[in-house]
């Protein structure tokens, strides 16, 4: 499960905006660099629903500049790199072919057995049941109660999802003789990247980091001291910052990043602290003390970050 | 419990109904997917939200839960987006937009492994449409055989009974798995190498093509996925045409009202000017009211309300292009209930416009909120509970308009209406000659 993919890892830069499509590196730099963004797309296992998403992840611009300035990442025009696909030779578009047929017949397969499995499951569930009844009907005047024996089997089904699409092959039951029954090519897949069957693009052809908002230093300070930070428009803040990975904690502030010599309404702190204590947050406002003309590089910034929270005291 | 965090913020808004709690709102754990059975026949219900910890601490009882988490996001994220031998629709790829179809129809190439679907997949004979010659530009997929519910709501067909796609359709068709893009088969080559598109490959083609950036397709797929069914609008395009904008504006445009005062209206009126009081009545030098004889506190009232008021309903209706973007209606939205036909578009149930928080930073401006607004068409609040009930009507509004703010992929709606209060005379309301009476019924009812 811990996958180390190849770095640097391309980000997508897709009309303007950042986006990964790889589930390994979207686990990697989760795992490794704090780095959530936020799951755009449709799953499509369960289509009609919203409350959990699937790829692509979409990066804000400061978790791109991030990870470019860390080296962990670099920046792919995709629109450019997929012109490729028109000069793709004839050599490789077969083999790509035949890879994704292969897979699609190894993930019918998969299909095939699970179904059959289940319908095994189900079969001897009913003998059971009818054994039951039986031995009910027969044993009436006795009082031997039957086994449960149906409990102590989880369902198989959802182990063999988890199992699935692990980078192992599981060996595939034994116990049914139906690969010869298989269909040809029977699924077709999507894939979800196209590397394969495009090459990696050269360095050369990389993109300059990303262009960030003035709130960049105080969003790398916090990075840098371990918080998760997702973007806060819909709880009215820029961004708001977890202690942990957000799938497991909740957010403990609401940050608003302010230029060190900007003028700050005090009606906004009253505002920003009232709503932070109203949902158990702490309303975090911070800068940079030196702008970017007084410094090499957006770097050297992030060091001169001082955060302040506000809470409301006596609610 | 920590769990009520960041629903309290919208609780005063939906204190009064049952605390409903939108999961989207927030990072789900993903274990509760591996709970779903994906294959099952019934669609699979969506799992209640876990208990999260307040912060972490160096326990490997919280470092095992939380690796089981990133596991099952990993394996959920992972799935494949599959396509049976049966369900399976295959569409292609035209980077050069619509093409009227050709005589030898190139629209056929066989798939890979795929024999049982050449024969059907060879074309009829051209059989013209009466919609065939409205495709639109941007379309740049298109798919030859199509079955399925999803073209009952999107695509349009050409003469050939090929369906076209936009790049928003097109995108969230391959994103739920449901539709198979090829790329066009190279030229030159006898044998079918059309190689299948991959989701990335469809952002890379289908974004920004025809006015489509990633803001639009998070708010078309959003309410996509809840079941809405999503049109563009005539504002869609940023330089939007004149002549599109006179077609909308006839067709929507309803006429306001005019009533006449009637009959009972005049005798009111002369009545009215018979006791006049207006003679004496000045606010630079006496009492606004005049020194007149005032028989009812309707009068009074009435006399009082010198502060001018905007009446919505004779606001003048407004083309798409008088708006600025991005305030601009680019989404037609139905509910899932309101049966649709493609070729004849029932009025929408909701009017989007979609701002990105990136691009835009400030609230819109007084100027571009009306544009916006008197770009719709007038929607007075009617039917029986809205006369009865004063605060639905005015919360509902003479015009509305959905905003969608995208900020980084987290879309919130905001609903802005255009809300007459000059037109809710509390006096009369509460006056009267019942008096008391009545304003107590009211008072009780409206608590209830």
């Amino acid at each position: 499960m811990d996958f180390q993919p190849d770095l640097p890892i391309p980000i997508s830069y897709v009309s303007g905006r950042y986006l990964l499509f790889s589930i390994d590196a979207v686990t990697y730099l989760r795992r490794e660099h704090h780095i959530c963004g936020v799951l755009i797309g449709t799953l499509p296992q369960i289509p009609q629903q919203n409350v959990f998403l699937g790829l692509p992840l979409q990066l804000m611009p400061e978790e791109a500049r991030l990870l470019v300035d860390k080296g962990v990442a670099c920046i792919v025009d995709e629109a450019k790199a997929h012109d490729g696909m028109n000069t793709l030779l004839e050599e490789d578009r077969r083999r790509y072919l035949r890879d994704l047929e292969s897979q699609g017949q190894h993930i019918s397969r998969i299909q095939l057995d699970r179904k059959e499995r289940n319908r095994e499951q189900t079969l001897k569930k009913l003998e059971e049941k009818k054994a039951k009844a039986k031995a009910k009907a027969s044993a009436a005047a006795a009082q031997t109660p039957t086994v449960p024996e149906v409990t102590s089997t989880p369902s198989p089904k959802n182990a063999a999802i988890v199992d699935l699409f692990n980078a192992e092959d599981r060996p595939s039951s034994p116990s049914t003789a139906s690969t010869s029954t298989l269909p040809q090519s029977a699924t077709v897949i999507t894939p979800a990247t196209s590397y394969p069957p495009l090459l990696t693009p050269p360095p050369s052809s990389h993109l300059p980091a990303p262009a960030v908002p003035p709130s960049y230093p105080l969003f790398a300070h916090l990075h840098s001291k371990g918080y998760f930070l997702s973007p806060g428009l819909r709880f009215g803040c820029q961004y708001t910052a977890y202690p942990g990975d957000p799938l497991r904690f909740h957010s403990h502030f609401l940050v608003v990043s302010y230029d060190w010599d900007q003028h700050i309404d005090l009606m906004d702190l009253v505002v920003g602290g009232r709503l932070g204590t109203g949902v158990k947050k702490g309303f975090l406002i911070g800068g940079a003390q030196k702008g970017i003309d007084e410094v090499d590089s957006e770097a050297d910034r992030v060091g001169t970050v001082r955060a302040f929270s506000l809470e409301w005291a006596g609610m | 419990m920590a769990d009520a965090d960041e629903d309290a913020v919208r609780a005063p808004a939906t204190a009064s109904t049952e605390p409903d709690i939108d999961l989207s709102d927030e990072t789900q754990d993903f274990r509760f997917l591996n709970h779903l059975n994906f294959f099952a026949d019934s669609s699979p219900s969506i799992p209640r939200r876990g208990e999260k910890d307040f912060e972490p601490n160096p326990t490997e009882l919280q470092a095992d839960v939380l690796s089981a988490s990133r596991g099952a996001m990993h394996n959920a994220l992972s799935y494949p987006r599959l396509h049976g031998a049966k369900t399976r629709i295959i569409a292609f790829y035209a980077p050069d937009g619509y093409v009227p179809p050709v005589q030898i129809d190139r629209a056929t190439p066989k798939a890979s492994g795929e024999d049982g679907k050449s024969s059907e997949s060879t074309p009829k004979p051209a059989r013209p449409l009466p919609n065939s010659a409205r495709i639109s530009p941007d379309a740049c997929v298109y798919v030859p055989n199509p079955k399925g519910q999803f073209f009952k709501t999107m695509g349009q067909a050409d003469s050939t009974s090929r369906i076209w796609l936009l790049p928003e359709e097109a995108l969230y068709l391959i994103e739920r798995g449901s539709l198979d893009i090829r790329w066009p088969s190279p030229s030159g080559s006898t044998e079918d190498l059309s190689v299948p598109m991959s989701l990335q490959a469809a952002y890379a083609c289908f974004m920004g093509r025809g006015g489509l950036t990633l803001e639009r397709y998070s708010v078309y797929t959003g309410l996509k996925r809840l079941g809405y069914a999503l049109v563009r609008a005539p504002g869609w395009c940023d330089d939007i045409q004149q002549q599109d904008a006179d077609a909308l504006g006839s067709s929507e445009i309803t006429p306001p009202k005019i009533h006449g005062p009637g009959l009972a209206g005049m005798l009111a009126s002369l009545f009215n000017w018979i006791h006049d009081p207006h003679s004496t009545a000045s606010t630079a030098t006496g009492p606004i009211i005049g020194t007149g004889i005032h028989r009812s506190y309707m009068d009074v009232y009435r006399k009082l309300a010198i502060i001018p008021w905007y009446d919505p309903v004779t606001a003048p209706e407004r083309h798409p292009f008088d708006t600025t973007p991005p305030f601009r209606v680019v989404f037609h939205i139905y509910k899932p209930s309101t049966p649709i036909k493609k070729s004849a578009l029932p009025t929408p149930d909701f009017r989007i416009a979609v701002v990105s928080t990136r691009d835009q930073t400030t609230m819109p401006t007084m100027t571009q909120l009306g544009a916006l607004l008197e770009s719709t068409p007038l929607d007075p609040p009617r039917g029986e509970k809205m006369d009865r009930m004063m605060y639905m009507r005015l919360r509902h509004g003479y015009r509305n308009v959905v905003m969608a703010v995208v900020d980084q992929g987290v879309v919130s709606y905001l609903r802005i209406a255009d809300s007459a209060f000059g037109k809710e005379k509390l006096y009369e309301n509460k006056g009267g000659p019942q008096g008391h009476k009545r304003n107590y019924a009211n008072q009780k009812s409206r608590k209830r």
